[in-house]
């Protein structure tokens, strides 16, 4: 009896369903599936996200941040004053990135590139780490670069950063930013050369379009000025990637939020701002 | 007993290892559709098929993140916003060759995209060179039979129905 039951049973087992076995066949392929799509955008909200423009990929953003909050109906409630930063993204390869911009409040252009060193994988590594390498050159005029002592090497600073994020699930993304800043020029003798900060970020996915994101950096040493906290939400569209956020700081360039930020939250020294992009594909 | 039940299961286990089957998994799939700002394409060329010729009985499998845009942008949201295929990694059909005359083939079976399971009937050539067989067929699919959400706030539109084309050649399993 115990012999036809198990008799039974294999040949039922075979009979079940020929496609799923046909299904089975078709094991899936131990290729590592990559975690993709952390942020919506290069940026955070200031900083820089592990997202890298695909490759081929030339993005233009549009950053715009206006006056505080605080600054009454007279300045439109800060809207009369504006800031912008244009700059352009290039993916050169899909794990190597460069950007030009130049911005308008400390007249500086900046250079960067990013460099995606590792990938988060499902059931596998668990970060994705990119490193971004900043340089940026504050503009002079004529007279200034007459007077005596005036060297162009003066007129640069840095910002090198590893950027280690990590999808939660599909919609929470947290993002750790270690980033060093470098003056070669301080304005005070006192001043450090080197600062060291480390960057807390994040984005929350409300819709598959919208997401809320949130940005701090912490000052480790030589702090003189605020810490920066910025929120913001991200809005995508067919193409664009609208940003919009408020934050302590007007700036948009790592060493100037980073360490110059004077607004605080509290007091009402808010800016709102926005950045766009839009993305243009050169070739495959 | 024992070696009347071995032999039959043995019998069984050895109709199943001579079965005339053939394999892919470099097999195309791609998609179109025409929209007003710019048309969609994408392809996928890691599809993987098994075709049992003793049962008929037809299989496709793909991975949705393998489909290759032309443009980055629209992948991601081919995958994050429309397909979510963090969620349905896999789309599937599973069927049979119901007829066959000369080298025109009907297929019926369970088409899985985004999660839903719809059947479908396909017209498509099945077509054997010596030990490959080769599958093409082209069928429209619909986005909302599978769920698939078309938002209102995209600038580009996207058209409702999706034209679908299937090209693969199966080897003889050895």
């Amino acid at each position: 009896m115990k012999k036809l039951m198990i008799f039974t049973l294999l040949v039922s087992s075979f009979f079940t369903n020929a496609q799923d076995n046909l299904l089975n066949m078709l094991a899936g392929d131990n290729e590592p599936i990559y975690v993709s799509y952390l942020f919506k955008g290069t940026k955070v909200v200031n900083g820089q996200s592990v997202e890298l423009p695909a490759k081929g990929v030339l993005q233009f953003n549009i950053q715009h941040r206006f006056g505080t909050l605080n600054s009454g109906l007279y300045n439109l409630y800060g809207l009369d004053f504006s800031q912008v930063r244009l700059s352009f993204d290039y993916g050169i390869k899909d794990w190597l990135a460069v950007s030009i911009g130049r911005s308008s409040s400390l007249k500086t252009i900046d250079a960067n590139s990013k460099i995606r060193i590792k990938r988060q994988v499902k059931d596998g590594f668990p970060f994705t780490i990119v490193a971004n390498s900043a340089v940026y050159l504050k503009q002079w005029q004529y007279d200034e670069a007459q007077k005596e002592g005036f060297l162009l090497t003066n007129q640069l600073s840095y910002a090198n950063q590893i950027l280690l994020a990590r999808k939660i699930n599909r919609n929470l993304t947290l993002q750790l930013s270690p980033t060093m800043v470098h003056y070669n020029l301080v304005e005070i003798k006192d001043n450090a050369n080197d600062k060291y900060a480390i960057g807390f970020g994040g984005r929350q996915k409300l819709t598959n379009r919208i997401s809320v994101n949130a940005e701090y950096f912490y000052q480790l040493n030589d702090k003189r000025n605020n810490n920066v906290l910025s929120l913001g939400f991200d809005i995508q569209t067919g193409g664009h990637v609208f940003q919009l956020h408020l934050s302590n700081s007007p700036a948009m360039i790592d060493p100037e939020f980073i360490t110059q930020t004077t607004g605080e939250w509290l007091k009402g020294d808010i800016y709102f701002g926005f950045n766009i992009s839009r993305v243009f594909t050169l070739n495959k | 007993m024992v070696r009347l039940i071995t032999s039959i299961v043995f019998l069984f286990s050895t109709t199943q290892l001579f079965a005339q089957q053939y394999l892919a998994n470099n097999g195309e799939i791609s998609f179109f559709s025409e929209a007003p700002m710019e048309d969609i394409y994408a392809v996928n060329k890691e599809v993987s098929a098994v075709y049992d010729a003793k049962t008929n009985d037809l299989v496709f499998q793909l991975e949705i993140n393998d489909f290759v845009f032309p443009k980055s942008l629209m992948q991601e949201h081919f995958n994050e916003n429309y397909l979510e295929s963090d969620i349905y990694p896999k789309s599937i059909f599973s069927g049979k060759v119901i007829s066959q005359d000369g080298k025109n083939a009907i297929v019926e079976g369970d088409l899985t995209i985004h999660g839903k399971t719809n059947k479908i009937k396909v017209e498509g050539i099945l077509q054997q060179e010596k030990k490959v067989i080769n599958i093409s067929a082209e069928f429209i699919v619909k986005l909302e039979d599978y769920d698939i959400k078309i938002p209102t706030i995209v600038m580009y539109k996207i058209a409702e129905e999706i034209e679908v084309k299937v090209n693969i050649g199966l080897k003889e399993r050895k």
